[in-house]
Parts: structure tokens; sequence; C-alpha cells
């Protein structure tokens, strides 16, 4: 299995959307387009605010109640951050494709009928955001989101970043933190048993991957895993706006 | 809902006096496709095709099932076409419009009605095992000519595509995972693809190959011809528009025959370069269980 | 605009000297930046941060997205169908179609009114851009009732640019502050056309010839999608001529 540890993004790939984005991290690549604002259809109106349209589509099989489940996750957070307010009666769609899901070679892959888990979500989640940001939709923050894995060992437990299914297969519990780039958190969604301090320890966690240098330095040497070698960028804030530096000079080449 | 844009009058009447004048927009020939591009995934079986702006992405994948009562001996092999609002809002899930059933009627036809799959050498046990293979079609960004990028991107996603090992012994089939042997490549039997013409014009008298999404939405009529390299025509289709001469037809599937022997020479190289690169230790040979057929 | 181009993500916090002060005039935000009262000023796009200190304005320059539109802007529309007493005109595909009255041409009466037919195009300036009602559009100067270079459009063809090389075409002076020179260039060669740029991200060019149509669409796509230098322009229209003659 190749996994690339730095995450890799590319800006504006669809042509024909109002903006698109192409974002591979821990074996997961998706593409995501958005569209919008664009005329909403009558079910969906809504009078005082841009209704958000989110659809996670599986690269194999049809999508079930998995996806339904993580795409009103999605849906619920995004619409915290964009100005919904700004265009009253019309929708934003954001389409999310995933193109590949890191493979796990000991085990028969047995089902057509595609099931995500919660380890998908950053890169639905950074995607949705970079083709966000593409399409210029207006937006009170950027945001980021990760997710930890409590996986018991002999006698502790430890914490995952960016959870392998082996690994998956063997956690306790599955937490998906999303942070904006104030450091607010702005989504918690939770898999599995666990205790409030386990909890806490994860939040600290994932507070590190997601907005490191805007928080404290005081736990820099966390529980992270030791093979997580940081070749990338010091947090998932940094690196959208090192992708976003490139995409501004390349389209304000004029100035 | 939203609708489909439609072009402006302006811009029907410019494409059409252009094309009179041997002109397209992009500055193409009348029978030049836009530059095609094939890449293959990390993942056994992905492959993305773009063809100008058109971007289709097509990934095959397989399980073990029952066979159908009706055939025993047959393995399953579907392809499923769904056109997502990411190709173009007008779009909507779960309701299939006239491209979309058109496009998975023809690659139905194309691909699995041809045999290009030998889906005899699916089955596992008569009636009771066989390997389902399905291969998941999306347009990611629609400007014209899904219908021959989506063809290419299934054969190719089909022809890249490994599927893990399995050996019967004493009456016990074992499916081995990537991990204890290297998956085998489908049981393949021609590469078919897909030429589509489309006619402009009072009596359809200007034929045009990869038109764009302007050019098709002002097109009179089409024609898909589907063959493979050796000029074996698996089917014709030409749904409705302005009738055109029988001679303008078999030229256009003279013509079809050269772009279908581009396509297969691409998709051959491609795939020798991707062997080659996934097999960096040049140990595969030693590593593959399969018998040659 | 002397300063070192300063990035802003949606946000992000603007430092507190950046913000022009003046002494008369008002501050002014432009597009990409939205105040939160009492005083803070937050960008909502990823994208430049200009300042302008003579005019007290601030805005993010940006490029990409759908045309939002706003008023005074130049936008070049397709006639939707025709209703009692207007128009309904799509500025940009699956969005809510925008309102022109049949009387706001030059000149026009009940009687003399131009007839558009459903698909025809029209340069047209926003009167009306609401975040809670559709836009509405004239093709006449409300102050001088003269059409100034609005009105239908008729024969050539229709371009689809980016948002970006449409403002940049429709700078005052395009040359020194958009760093886009191919229609000057196009025409120093001898090619007969004229266009209309609207803000929306369409321009219109209309010719005698169709070749010349077609080169002038190629050389604005190829700018627009190659982010072409000015240096590059001018090869690219050389290449250009030389296909055609």
């Amino acid at each position: 299995m190749t996994v690339t540890a730095a995450p890799q993004a590319a800006l504006s790939v669809l042509p024909r959307a109002d903006g698109s984005a192409k974002y591979s991290h821990a074996g997961y690549t998706v593409t995501a387009s958005v569209n919008g604002p664009i005329e909403a259809q009558r079910r969906d109106e809504h009078a005082y605010e841009a209704h958000v349209d989110v659809i996670v589509r599986p690269a194999a099989g049809v999508g079930g109640t998995r996806e339904r489940h993580l795409e009103s996750i999605l849906q619920s957070s995004l619409t915290q951050i964009i100005l919904v307010k700004n265009f009253p009666r019309s929708l934003i769609q954001i389409v999310l494709q995933i193109e590949a899901t890191p493979e796990n070679d000991y085990v028969n892959t047995k089902l057509v009928q595609a099931s995500l888990n919660f380890s998908i979500m950053p890169a639905l989640f950074q995607t949705a955001i970079l083709a966000l940001l593409s399409a210029a939709v207006p937006m009170r923050a950027t945001a980021t989101a990760s997710v930890v894995a409590v996986v018991p060992e002999t006698k502790s437990k430890k914490l995952v970043v960016d959870p392998s299914p082996r690994e998956l297969e063997a956690a306790q519990s599955v937490h998906v933190l999303a942070f904006t780039s104030q450091g607010e958190l702005l989504l918690a969604e939770s898999e599995g048993d666990f205790t409030v301090e386990e909890w806490d320890e994860v939040y600290e966690t994932a507070e590190d991957v997601c907005c490191k240098s805007e928080t404290s330095k005081s736990d820099v040497d966390m529980m992270l895993d030791d093979d997580d070698d940081d070749a990338g960028p010091a947090d998932m804030h940094q690196f959208i706006r090192s992708t976003l530096e490139d995409k501004v000079a390349a389209d304000l080449h004029w100035k | 809902m939203p609708r489909e844009a439609e072009p402006s009058l302006n811009e029907k009447q410019f494409i059409l006096q252009a094309l009179q004048e041997n002109l397209r927009l992009d500055g193409r020939q009348l029978d030049q496709y836009r530059p095609l591009e094939l890449t293959f995934g990390d993942e056994y079986g992905v492959a993305q095709v773009s063809l100008g702006k058109t971007k289709v992405f097509a990934k095959a994948s397989a399980e073990v099932t029952v066979p159908y009562t009706d055939r025993p001996l047959d393995g399953v092999f579907t392809i499923m076409t769904e056109l997502s609002p990411m190709a173009s809002p007008a779009f909507e899930v779960n309701r299939p419009n006239e491209t979309e059933v058109l496009l998975s009627r023809l690659l139905e036809k194309t691909v699995r009605r041809s045999g290009a799959l030998d889906t005899e050498s699916l089955c596992l046990v008569a009636g009771q095992k066989c390997w389902s293979v399905r291969v998941d079609v999306h347009v990611l960004s629609h400007d014209g000519n899904v219908i021959d990028a989506s063809c290419l991107a299934v054969v190719a996603a089909l022809r890249h595509f490994r599927k893990s090992d399995t050996s019967m012994e004493g009456g016990v089939l074992t499916v081995y995972t990537p991990a204890e042997r290297e998956p085998v490549p489908l049981g393949w039997l021609h590469s078919p693809f897909c030429v589509t013409w489309s006619f402009f014009g009072d009596e359809g008298e200007t034929a045009v190959l990869d038109a764009t999404r302007a050019e098709e939405q002002i097109r009179v009529g089409s024609c898909t011809i589907s063959l493979n390299r050796h000029g074996e025509i698996c089917q014709i289709a030409k749904l409705g528009g302005t009738p055109v001469e029988a001679v303008a037809l078999l030229q256009c599937t003279s013509l079809a025959l050269t772009k279908v022997k581009e396509f297969s020479t691409v998709l051959d190289r491609k795939l020798a370069e991707d062997s080659k690169r996934r097999d960096k230790s040049g140990r595969a040979a030693e590593l593959t269980a399969e018998n040659d057929r | 605009m002397a300063t070192a181009p300063l990035l802003v993500l949606p946000g992000d916090t603007i430092d507190p000297s950046l913000i022009p002060t003046h002494r008369k005039q008002p501050l002014r935000l432009g597009p990409g930046l939205r105040h939160i009262p009492p005083s803070e000023i937050v960008p909502t796009v990823a994208g430049q941060l200009v300042v302008d200190p003579k005019k007290n304005s601030m805005w993010v320059e940006y490029n990409g997205g759908r045309y939002i539109p706003s008023t005074h802007d130049l936008v070049i529309g397709q006639v939707h169908r025709s209703a009692a007493d207007l128009y309904y005109v799509n500025l940009s595909p699956y969005t809510a179609n925008a309102a022109l009255p049949h009387l706001a041409f030059e000149g026009a009466t009940k009687k003399t009114r131009p007839q558009l037919l459903p698909g025809a195009l029209i340069y047209a300036r926003v009167t009306l851009a609401n975040r809670h009602m559709d836009p509405e559009l004239e093709c006449v100067s409300s102050t001088t009732g003269k059409a100034e270079g609005l009105g239908p459009l008729t024969g050539g063809m229709a371009f689809d640019v980016s948002l970006g090389l449409a403002r940049r075409l429709l700078m005052a002076r395009n040359r020194e502050e958009g760093r886009v020179e191919v229609l000057e260039l196009l025409g120093a060669e001898g090619l007969a056309f004229e266009t209309a740029v609207g803000r929306n991200g369409r321009v219109w060019v209309g010719s005698e010839s169709t070749k010349t149509i077609v080169l002038v669409g190629r050389a604005l796509k190829e700018t627009d999608e190659g982010d072409l230098t000015v240096e590059q322009q001018r090869k690219l229209v050389k290449r250009l001529v030389k296909q055609l003659r």
C-alpha cells in the first residue's frame, strides 16, 4: 500500500464547475465540485438563507444510509461556516466523489454495497472546504477536520490519527472533530465506547492536527503515533493556506 | 428545478455557420478528437479519461456471489452509470434523464453484449458461486461526447482490473486475499470502443467527431458506432434525428475504424507503461499464478 | 497598492494598521469583505487584500466562482422569455432570471420596442441587485436617455471567460492595470471586429468574417486558461494570425 504521508491537493480541476478541488491524504482521494449560488428547487427553497446540498458518492457501489449520515453531518457543519444568509432562496450544491480509499490487503472486499466509515470524514471535509474556496463562496471562516481512533494495546490505549483500515477494526472508538480557523470546535462526532478522559485526549490530539500553530505550543509532543513523520506542513490550516496561496498567485499573476 | 442552459441564438447560428466553413470554435478539424488523456489509479481497475474538458472516471470491482438461476455457468457483469450533479446541476440524483439512459444502454450494448468480457470465466462453482464484476462510471465534467469517453474508461478500467485469485481443492473454494496471492486479470476477449458522429445542417450533411457540449446541443442527429480494432462492429445506434445518407454512414464507419485503432494503441501503450511502473522489481511474472489461455 | 501581496482567507483577522483612515471620506468596503459591527472587518473569500488609501477603500481581489449581480455592472444576458411588460433574462446558467422591462431601451415605446426572441443576447446594465429580489436590467441610460452602446447584440458569437478576465477587460486602462492586451494586438494585426464584455464572464465578438470571430475567441480562451502574460499574449497573437493567413 502506498500511502503518502503529506496531504496533496489541486484546485479548480473541473473546468465546468464553479469551483472544484481534488485532495488526497492517508490513502483517500476525493474530488469535489461546488456550484452555487444557483436556483434552488421549490422543496429546498428557504426564504432567508441558502440551502446547502451535500452529495457523497462512493467510487464503487451505490450509496446507502452510511453515506446519507455523512452527508447530513457535513451539511450541518458546512451550513455553519458558509454565509448562507447572503443568498436567500438559492442553493449551494457540493458533490463529493470518492475516487480511492485505502485497501486492506488482508481481507477480501465483500460488499458491492459501499459502506463508508468515519475515517474518510477529514478527506471529505477538507475537499469540500477547498472546493468552496475555489468557488469563492463567501464563508465565515475556513475549517479543517481530523479523525482520531482509540486503539487498545496490551495494557494501555493509544490514540491514532488517520487510522488505517486494520487499526480501525481494532479501535474501541472513533472520533471526528472539526475546528474553524479561529480554533473553535465545529463538529464532534463519536462512535464506540469511550470515557470522558479519553475524549479529552482525543480533543487535544485533533486540535493539534487541525490548528497547531494557532493554539499554544504546550502539548507538542503528545501521544501522536510514532511512525507519523512530520514531512508536511505544520497543521491542516497551514496546508489549506499554502494551497490557496498558489491558486491566488496564479489567478492574480497580472497584478 | 434547474434547467439545462440552452445556447443563445447567436451561438447556434454562429456554430452552424462556422461548421459550414469547416471551422470549429477550438480550431479542430471536423474529424479530429480533442486531446485524449488516460490515467490509471494506484488501485487496480481505476481509470480516468479526459477528452478536452470532459472527464470520466471508472472503477471496476468484483465480489463472489450466486449466479443467476437461468445462467448457472455465467458470472455476473454489470455497468453502472449514474450522472451526478457534478457533471451538471441539471442532473438529479436518483432521477435518470435521457442522457443517462442512453449512455447506460450504449455501454451495455457495446461492452456487455458484444462479449468483451468472458463471463464464463467468472464462474467458480456451476450454479452456486461466481464472480460478480461491476464497473461504476462517474462523469466528473460534462463537455460533450460523454459516450466515447465513458466507453474508453470502462474498457480501460476492466483491462486494468485484477480480481482475487481462487482455487478449488476437494470441492472447497478458496478466495485468496491480495496479501496471499497476486490478483489475476479478467478473461478479456476483445476491446470495443464507441465513436460518435454528430450531424449538422438541414440534411445532416456535415458530420463531426467528438462534439463539445455546445455542438451537441444544436446538432440535428447523432450516430454512435461501436467496433473493435479488427473492424468488427458491435452496434450502430442512430436514434432519431434527421435521416442521413447511407453512403455517408458507410464513410463514417470506415473513419471510425481508424479512430478505434488509435484508441486501441493508446490503451495498449498506457497499460504497458502502467504495468512497468508497478513491476519495479521485475518479479511480477514469478508472482502471478495465471495460466496463459 | 504598493504593499506586498497579502493573502487572506475567510475569517482571517486583518491587521488594523492596514485599514485606511481618511478624515472626510467614509471607508468603502469592496467585494470579499464584511463588516461586523462595531469595528471588525473580516474577509469572506480567499484572495489578495487590496487597499486604496486615496479612495479610502479596500477589497479582496479574487478570480473564480459564479457571477453575483451588483448594480452598475455591464452584463451580457440571454433572453429566456417575454412576459406582459418585461423580458426574463438569464445572466448565468441555473440561476434565477433577471428582469428587463420592455421599455428600458433607447427611444422605446409600446410600439417601437425591440422584439426579442427567446435566446437573443442583450448587452445591459444592472440597475437593481439585492439578495432578496431578482436583479433588474436596463439597456438605456436613465440620465441621458441614450443607449450608450447597450441593447440587443445581433450576429457574432458569445464566448465564456472567467470572471477575473472579464473584470480585467473592463478596466478603464486594461493594458496597464489589467495586463490584457490580446484584443488590441489582434486589432493591430488588421483584424476587424467589435466586442462587448459582460462582467458576468461573457465576451461577445462580432465581425463580418467567421474566421476572425473564431480566432478572437480562441485567443481569449487561451489567454484566460493559460494565465498568459503580455509577452505570451503577443506570441499567441502572432501564432494565431500566422495560421489564419
